[in-house]
């Protein structure tokens, strides 16, 4: 943290420079970059060869053949619904984990004082339990002779139970669930380097709360706000456990149809090439996103 | 305070109840007595002392430590290093590098899962284990700990690196005493995110773990079909309480009361 | 225990604030910078393309395909008789020397499907540890007994009978050794020489079940006995199919008529109009049929026989019926993998759970009725009686195996995918 005294020696520094940054790229990049490429490229490599073979009677994956017949295959529109599941489930959660992680971040951040990482922490400790028992216990909360609809009952809003569980609504809310934490940690960042001095000046400005609101603090914490919504839209839609343990007969993702083709299907070349697509689709959402975001940044 | 604080700590009371609502549940329904979880039929304390006779549960615990142990040090170790490298220093193919690291946290699960299935068993036999877990572990975890410490170590100026030479530093020391304590915030936070995929991994476990190395989400994912047993409730229960504790005694100790890290470097020794 | 702990439960002061800080600058700077071009995506895709190079040895990872002679009895005789002392108990006495036994064996089972004192009783007798290891779902364990091609480590697993004929040819299992299985005289007549496994050679029974539907009488009050109930829209939403392709496309062969073993993609094309008929009224579908019922999820229920006997302390009023129009009916077998490292031991495990007695503690634990006529004196009367569990064996003869269909799986597959999406 002291000040940075001039170089005696420029030359010298930037020929150390040079040679570490060599040295530098081998020693720390190298062994992370080796991993992904042994560990990741290459059995991504396999499977995406996988999902252009074919498979014989008994299910074994045949790799005489290779054509994109997969791919061509995996477009029915019959499929379509279970697509559009998926992202109409991974839209609504990513739009709830902001809108309910917004105020608790804000509300955090601002009210915290020396709490503050206490009740960020808090937030985590739940997910310290293992998620399958947490749905478990939200089948138990929601089900129709559940706790939820025996608190409704008990004071009298209802008599005949609510339809909670194995619906869209149980769906998004166990996703919802799962995600808040991921979406309130970056808002929580974005909206604490916030200066409130900045706020105060914008309040000072527009006399109204909700102008300072709009004007000053949702567009300075736009970056949080885009790097949540990614990171609970990048999980949220490729799951498949939390639709299958919480959803019903209309609930199916396309996940979840990937995950039949690999288990009772036993046509790994096919659930592969369904796999590459959606891996696919969500690679060009978040190639968007990004290119949104630095619009929003840097315009 | 202003009503618009009020109303904010009123939500934010909801918020934590939502949070908190099945972890309840299913404390509760650890002293259900009913060999499964579905209604309850009354109270007992019975699942909590047989839970540690249940060696397929103490077991399939331990090896989520010991996989989760391996994959957090692997993974923080290469993905900080990965994370410091691309944060200061060009190099060809840099670029490449950051696709790379983007391309598993888009990857579906399933598909990496058995992707490594199909690596491991045709390069070396291998037919699932804790190392071949482990393995997997790390692979999704480098990522998410390579882009929280690059982040910050881009945020990090290098001329404190450069000063510490100048001041006769080894090059090592100039790492070990300066760098390292100024993203150590970042790796103790990909070390922790690393922890929480780990722990909860399901999908790509599954098509991963063989003889003796099932995991806690396998060995409750298998007891679902005949219904989960509250000793799985019991045994998270237990784990709850002792994080709880842990924590209510680093908040007494004033473990999170500083706002700023410091850059005090208090445990380098004297060079 | 305290591992956890002390990884999150205390980080240090420095480290706490943190996470967050980083947390913004990560993905404020993943998403402003990284912007991944075609150009790079294509060398990233092109450092791939020498790995086809790798097709050939890849040639059938699907599922094992490695020609792996199974190495059946070779092991057993080789093996050096006594020096093992608790093993006293091992199987009847018997005039061939049996071999000493291994001092563990490895069980790969569905979980909690076996009775409570089965393990350690085994443990007992033969002073053999079981590693009794689960899977959530016979696909799982199927994957895993397949991929090397000789059981994947595990000694004893439980693929349904109608899997044996195929793991035999691709030879993932070992013939059962006769002179360590005495108890095989235990079995019904029925089950001597079954069609799937000429001589129980390969296998030997374990449970068997049909597979009909059920409902809670207090709750419904007619007597059904037709499939036609699970399409009645007075139980729109209060209805459980189970989530199981072949079963669930069963159930619309039995309405139509139909062989539930057909190839043919016009009896396919009926029942899957029949069963999208059907989607409306289902609240879900799944394997968990004991969870559904029991928590008043739904009220009627296609369900296996034998979890319907795990109902009835929640839903005193289950009922079940195998409906006229003709159900499926299946069985579990214990068979020996062909890699097993503990032959002798699995041999004896198998031994051990068709004994009289432990095969009626299985039987009354879990509710499913086992191959096992000796076991009957010792069977609850409560399950006896049930014609749910125990329908008469004359009944039997009329049920329908589900077969493997080989490659016509995929019209079963696409059919269901296209039902469920």
């Amino acid at each position: 943290m002291t000040a940075d005294p001039e170089p005696p020696l420029a030359v010298h520094r930037s020929w150390r420079n040079r040679i570490s940054a060599r040295l530098g790229a081998v020693l720390l990049v190298a062994p992370g970059v080796i991993w992904l490429i042994v560990f990741f490229l290459v059995p991504l490599g396999i499977i995406f060869v996988v999902s252009l073979g074919t498979k014989d009677a008994a299910g074994h994956v045949v790799l005489d053949r290779l054509g994109l017949q997969n791919y061509a295959q995996a477009t029915r529109p019959e499929y379509l619904p279970a697509f559009a599941n998926s992202l109409r489930y991974a839209l609504i959660t990513t739009i709830l984990s902001i809108g309910l992680g917004y105020p608790i971040a804000y509300w955090i951040s601002r009210y915290g004082g020396q709490r503050k990482i206490l009740l960020l922490i808090l937030v985590m400790l739940p997910f310290w339990t293992s998620y399958l028992i947490r749905t478990y216990a939200w089948m138990i909360i929601l089900r129709d002779n559940g706790v939820l609809n025996g608190i409704l009952r008990s004071i009298g809003l209802i008599d005949e139970p609510l339809i909670l569980l194995n619906t869209d609504l149980s769906v998004i809310l166990g996703m919802t669930y799962g995600f808040l934490p991921f979406a309130i940690l970056p808002l929580f960042v974005s909206i604490d380097r916030l200066d409130p001095n900045l706020v105060q000046a914008a309040r000072d400005l527009y006399a109204s709360g909700r102008g300072a609101f709009l004007h000053v603090t949702l567009p300075l914490t736009m970056p949080g706000v885009i790097a949540a919504a990614l990171l609970t839209f990048i999980p949220a839609i490729g799951d498949y456990v939390t639709p299958d343990l919480l959803g019903g007969a209309q609930t199916t993702t396309a996940a979840k149809l990937i995950q039949v083709l690999f288990t009772s299907g036993r046509d790994w070349p096919y659930g592969s090439a369904l796999g590459f697509i959606l891996m696919i689709a969500t690679l060009g959402g978040t190639l968007l996103a990004l290119r949104s975001l630095r619009r929003e940044t840097f315009a | 305070m202003s009503p618009r604080n009020r109303w904010l700590s009123g939500f934010a009371v909801v918020i934590y109840a939502f949070l908190f609502a099945p972890i309840v549940v299913l404390i509760v329904f650890s002293f259900n007595d009913s060999r499964r979880t579905f209604v309850w039929r009354g109270f007992t304390l019975n699942w909590y002392p047989t839970l540690f006779e249940n060696a397929g549960l103490i077991d399939a615990l331990r090896t989520t430590l010991v996989v989760a142990a391996v994959a957090v040090v692997v993974s923080t170790i290469l993905g900080s290093l990965l994370g410091l490298g691309l944060a200061r220093l060009r190099f060809r193919g840099r670029g490449a590098t950051e696709t790379l690291l983007l391309l598993p946290m888009v990857t579906p699960e399933i598909l990496m899962g058995i992707s490594l299935l199909i690596f491991f068993f045709q390069l070396f036999g291998a037919i699932g284990s804790i190392g071949q877990i482990s393995l997997a572990h790390i692979t999704f975890c480098i990522s998410y700990v390579a882009v929280t410490v690059r982040a910050r170590a881009a945020g990090m100026d290098p001329k404190l690196e450069e000063a510490a030479r100048d001041l006769g530093a080894s090059a090592w020391g100039a790492f070990r005493y300066v760098t390292i304590p100024m993203i150590l915030p970042a790796i103790v936070a990909g070390a922790m995110l690393a922890f929480a995929l780990s722990f909860d991994d399901l999908v790509v476990t599954q098509f991963n773990y063989g003889v003796g190395s099932e995991t806690l989400p396998i060995f409750i994912y298998s007891s679902i079909k005949f219904g989960v047993s509250p000793q799985i409730n019991a045994i998270s229960t237990i784990i709850v309480a002792v994080v709880s504790i842990a924590l209510l005694v680093a908040w007494r100790l004033g473990a999170f009361r500083q706002e700023r890290p410091s850059l005090a470097v208090e445990d380098a020794p004297a060079t | 225990m305290t591992d956890p702990v002390a990884r999150s439960g205390a980080p240090r002061p420095s480290g706490v604030p943190s996470p967050i800080d980083d947390l913004e600058l990560t993905f404020y700077r993943a998403l402003a910078m990284r912007r991944i071009s075609r150009r790079q995506l294509l060398e990233t895709a092109a450092r791939v393309g020498p790995l086809a190079a790798l097709a050939p040895i890849l040639a059938a990872c699907g599922a094992s395909a490695t020609p792996q002679p199974s190495v059946p009895a070779s092991v057993a005789p080789s093996a050096a008789p006594a020096s093992v002392a608790p093993a006293s108990a091992a199987p009847t006495p018997s005039p061939t020397p049996i071999p000493s036994p291994e001092s563990e064996v490895v069980v790969y089972n569905w979980a909690d499907y076996i009775g409570e004192k089965t393990i350690a009783n085994f443990t007992k007798a033969t002073g053999i540890k079981v590693h009794y290891e689960n899977f959530p779902d016979a696909e799982t364990m199927l994957a895993k007994i397949r991929i090397d091609g000789k059981g994947g480590g595990y000694d004893v697993a439980y693929p349904t009978s109608v899997e044996i004929p195929s793991l035999v040819a691709d030879g993932i299992i070992q013939p059962l050794i006769p002179a360590l299985i005495p108890n095989a005289t235990n079995l019904g007549a029925q089950w001597q020489n079954p069609g799937y496994d000429p001589n129980n050679a390969h296998s030997m029974p374990y449970m068997w079940w049909t597979t009909g539907f059920c409902w809670d009488g207090a709750k419904i009050k007619d007597e059904l006995d037709s499939w036609e109930s699970l399409w009645n829209p007075a139980y729109k939403g209060k209805l459980m199919m189970l989530d199981d392709i072949r079963e669930t496309f069963a159930v619309a062969a039995f309405r139509l008529q139909l062989d539930p073993n057909t190839r043919s993609d016009a009896d396919l094309d009926r029942m899957l109009a029949l069963l999208e008929e059907q989607k409306p009224l289902v609240r879900t579908y799944t394997t968990d049929d004991i969870g559904t019922m029991n928590s008043g999820q739904t009220i009627i229920a296609h369900a296996w026989s034998g979890d319907v006997y795990q109902m009835y302390d929640d839903v005193p009023g289950i009922r079940y019926v195998i409906p006229k129009e003709g159900a499926v009916r299946g069985s579990d077998t214990m068979v020996v993998t062909s890699g097993a490292k503990h032959p002798i031991a699995a041999n004896m495990w198998i031994n051990y759970n068709l004994d009289a007695k432990a095969s009626a503690a299985n039987t009354n634990f879990i509710g499913y009725m086992g191959p096992n006529a000796a076991a009957m004196e010792f069977i609850s009367k409560d399950i006896l009686s049930d014609p749910t569990v125990n329908p008469d064996i004359a009944l039997l003869d009329k049920l329908v195996e589900l077969l493997q269909l080989g490659t016509d799986t995929d019209k079963y597959t696409q059919r269901w995918n296209a039902l469920k999406a």
